[in-house]
């Protein structure tokens, strides 16, 4: 479990414990060489498609903002909250999606490629599969959370729980299809992978709560999606 | 000054960021029950580092650390010390996280294991005291610079520390802050250690004034002598007493 | 903290340009997930060994880094044995282990790791601009690279202020737990890092600006492939193809 006592001022070992303790061990990801051509290409040719959507409504000068949102990202998806005895990574596709709309494709790749190189969880030939699995429900949730998010307090409450639940539920699912796509040997692998996630979509559920109710009160302007472009504060 | 009871003791603390260059090196220091105490010092001189040895925020590489009378060691330990010393941070924006001000002040009271209505209460408090009612539902984040600083004292003040650690109050503030800040800090009952750069809000605002250099600590003097001297000596932000004073 | 802790060396590996070790890091890896056999998987896993051992990364680092991301292994090795259909190897009781199970799970540790070695050797030791670069030159769009760079640039800015948020949270005591206290205070954590960041890609886009961008990026980064470069290159490829005609040829 991850303990206070490892953050430190220079701000060194949160991420090295992390990958030092077995507990850690991260299972969003299909690894290296288990998943037949078919479904990488597959995977790939949607994730290719959906990026070039996401880059399309991205603007240069959105770039910035975008990547800097990205690496947040990044940096957020490696926190470790409590649970039960151990820990779980947080995923917070299901933000990126309320976030960026579209734009979740390029930023969640993004994200994969340097978990790639930083940590060699996934890599190239899974990086297509990885994507869709984590940005495709990102996508989806940000259309049921935007025509929402005007109404009152309860709703928002309840649709950004549901948003964040399902976006996990939904990336749960498309791992666990993608194994039962492999053949019957790896159907009980597929149903492992969906009833492991199971507590963190409820976390998820719950910090994506949290999160769209600060979001909306300090900065509210970050979850105006117009068409997937990224807005401008302003 | 300080002739209360022996509170907080360091003995020999050494510390080195990786392991090399030296920022704090054998530092000696003792804080007694009502002292009020200044830290002076230029940038990259240890004065940060030495408030987050304190805290345990960093950990001495050597040295012993007594704080009300027990050995601090382990994060448990310090666990403990964090619950009877606050830190008010240099960069007030690293330290407010909540959505609202009144969250925030909340926030420690709660991890203090209140029960959600009393932290609520205390913060309201807190920041009555502070005269910053009226700020309970604003978002801490589109404060100005000086009300960001006080509610962040607020955040520490909630949790009735016995011991304040301020690390450069002043910066970034205006004149009529730094007059409320001194106001604040006047009206405390507790022990504090102020860390800045800014002579003379350290000269009207604690009792004794220390030096660090090249992460060595040394006496200076006690507030009052060294008040006059002061002024004759405009350039000189490393104070020094003479031995007839 | 997130480091890239195998960038530093100086093997034959390191020197090697990173647009040839990107190349060669797909190749291996697309190689490896389309075979099947055990003969060349090993070959294969041998091959990645002896470009980690050309990196010389260090045993002990490399191990480490390999448990880690074995988790889904682990995963597959629990539950394949126990439920593909086959001839039974050990029979205990309710709980029978087959071949086919095992053998299954042994080909994807053998795939899996051959590929993740692979790139721990060529990708783990790249600087990550490099890899940036190097993607524009293999033909990913510029957009792409672009965000990439940023993205890099700023993951360590962003750390290290998570890490400030979260020492305020802890100097007030705050010890997470299973309630929901400490998830409100993750979010808010989360949150915060958010907003700063979204507001500091406005001030880098405004800064941007300040010198003179008009939506474009200049990359200034010249690859120099060496002689060195190309037999590495024209090595390893032989021995993927040697490798391929030991998978497939002779089933044609």
């Amino acid at each position: 479990m991850w303990g206070l006592s490892d953050v430190h001022v220079s701000g060194t070992l949160e991420v090295e414990t992390a990958l030092e303790n077995l507990n850690e061990i991260k299972l969003m990801h299909i690894s290296e060489g288990v998943l037949p051509v078919s479904i990488l290409v597959g995977g790939a040719v949607i994730a290719v498609t959906g990026t070039a959507i996401g880059l399309r409504r991205l603007d240069y000068n959105r770039i910035p903002q975008a990547g800097v949102l990205a690496a947040s990202f990044f940096v957020a998806s490696l926190i470790h909250v409590p649970l039960g005895v151990s820990s779980v990574h947080l995923i917070l596709n299901g933000l990126v999606g309320m976030m960026l709309g579209w734009g979740a494709f390029p930023v969640i790749m993004i994200a994969l490629i340097l978990q790639a190189v930083f940590f060699q969880f996934g890599g190239f030939t899974t990086l297509g599969v990885n994507t869709v699995v984590m940005a495709l429900p990102a996508v989806l949730v940000s259309f049921a959370f935007h025509p929402l998010k005007r109404k009152n307090a309860s709703v928002v409450t309840v649709i950004s729980f549901l948003c964040g639940f399902f976006s996990v539920l939904f990336a749960a699912l498309m791992m666990g299809f993608a194994f039962f796509l492999i053949g019957e040997a790896f159907f009980e692998v597929g149903t492992f992978v969906v009833i492991s996630h199971l507590p963190v979509m409820i976390i998820e559920g719950i910090i994506t709560v949290f999160c769209i109710r600060f979001l909306m009160k300090v900065q509210p302007s970050m979850l105006y999606v117009k068409k997937g472009v990224i807005n401008a504060r302003s | 000054m300080g002739n209360g009871p022996l509170i907080m003791d360091l003995k020999d603390i050494c510390y080195a960021y990786h392991g090399v260059d030296d920022v704090l090196s054998h530092v000696n220091f003792s804080l007694h029950a009502d002292e009020r105490m200044g830290l002076i010092g230029g940038n990259g001189s240890g004065k940060s580092t030495f408030l987050h040895i304190i805290i345990g925020i960093l950990r001495a590489h050597s040295g012993e650390m007594t704080i009300f009378g027990e050995r601090v060691r382990t994060e448990q330990d310090f666990f403990r010390v964090r619950q009877r010393v606050g830190l008010l941070f240099q960069n007030s924006d690293d330290q407010l996280f909540s959505p609202t001000v009144l969250e925030d002040v909340a926030f420690g009271p709660l991890n203090l294991g209140k029960e959600p209505e009393e932290a609520c209460e205390i913060a309201r408090q807190t920041l009555t005291d502070l005269h910053l009612s009226g700020f309970e539902d604003r978002v801490t984040h589109t404060l100005s610079g000086g009300e960001k600083k006080l509610v962040a004292l607020a955040t520490i003040l909630a949790m009735q520390p016995e011991i304040l650690l301020l690390d450069e109050p002043t910066s970034g503030l205006d004149e009529s802050t730094k007059n409320r800040l001194t106001e604040i800090l006047g009206s405390l009952a507790i022990s504090y250690i102020i860390v800045s750069h800014e002579y003379e809000f350290l000269i009207s605002n604690t009792d004794t004034i220390y030096g660090m250099k090249n992460g060595i600590l040394k006496y200076h003097g006690d507030s009052s002598s060294l008040h006059s001297h002061y002024h004759s000596h405009p350039a000189g932000e490393v104070s020094h007493q003479h031995s007839d004073t | 903290m997130i480091e890239s802790s195998f960038v530093d060396g100086n093997s034959l590996i390191h020197r090697l340009d990173p647009r040839f070790r990107v190349a060669m890091a797909i190749g291996i890896s697309v190689f490896i997930a389309l075979a099947d056999r055990f003969p060349t998987l090993l070959i294969s896993l041998l091959l990645s060994l002896v470009l980690v051992a050309l990196a010389r990364l260090g045993t002990m680092r490399v191990f480490r880094r390999l448990v880690v991301v074995n988790g889904m292994v682990l995963v597959f090795w629990l539950i394949l044995p126990l439920t593909v259909a086959g001839d039974a190897i050990l029979n205990l009781g309710p709980i029978l282990l087959t071949k086919a199970g095992v053998l299954l799970a042994a080909r994807l540790t053998l795939k899996s790791n051959g590929i993740i070695l692979a790139l721990i050797a060529l990708m783990a030791t790249c600087p990550v601009t490099a890899i940036g670069y190097a993607m524009k030159s293999l033909w990913i769009p510029e957009k792409i690279v672009y965000l990439f760079l940023i993205t890099y640039r700023y993951i360590f800015v962003l750390e290290q202020e998570y890490q400030r948020l979260m020492m305020a949270a802890k100097i007030r005591c705050f010890r997470p737990g299973n309630n929901l206290h400490t998830y409100r205070t993750f979010a808010y954590l989360i949150g915060m890092l958010f907003v700063r960041a979204s507001l500091r890609g406005e001030r880098v886009y405004q800064a941007m600006c300040c010198r003179g961008f008009n939506g474009r990026f200049y990359l200034l980064y010249e690859f120099r492939a060496s002689w060195v470069d190309w037999i590495f290159l024209t090595a390893l490829s032989l021995v993927i193809l040697l490798l391929g005609f030991m998978e497939w040829g002779m089933v044609l």
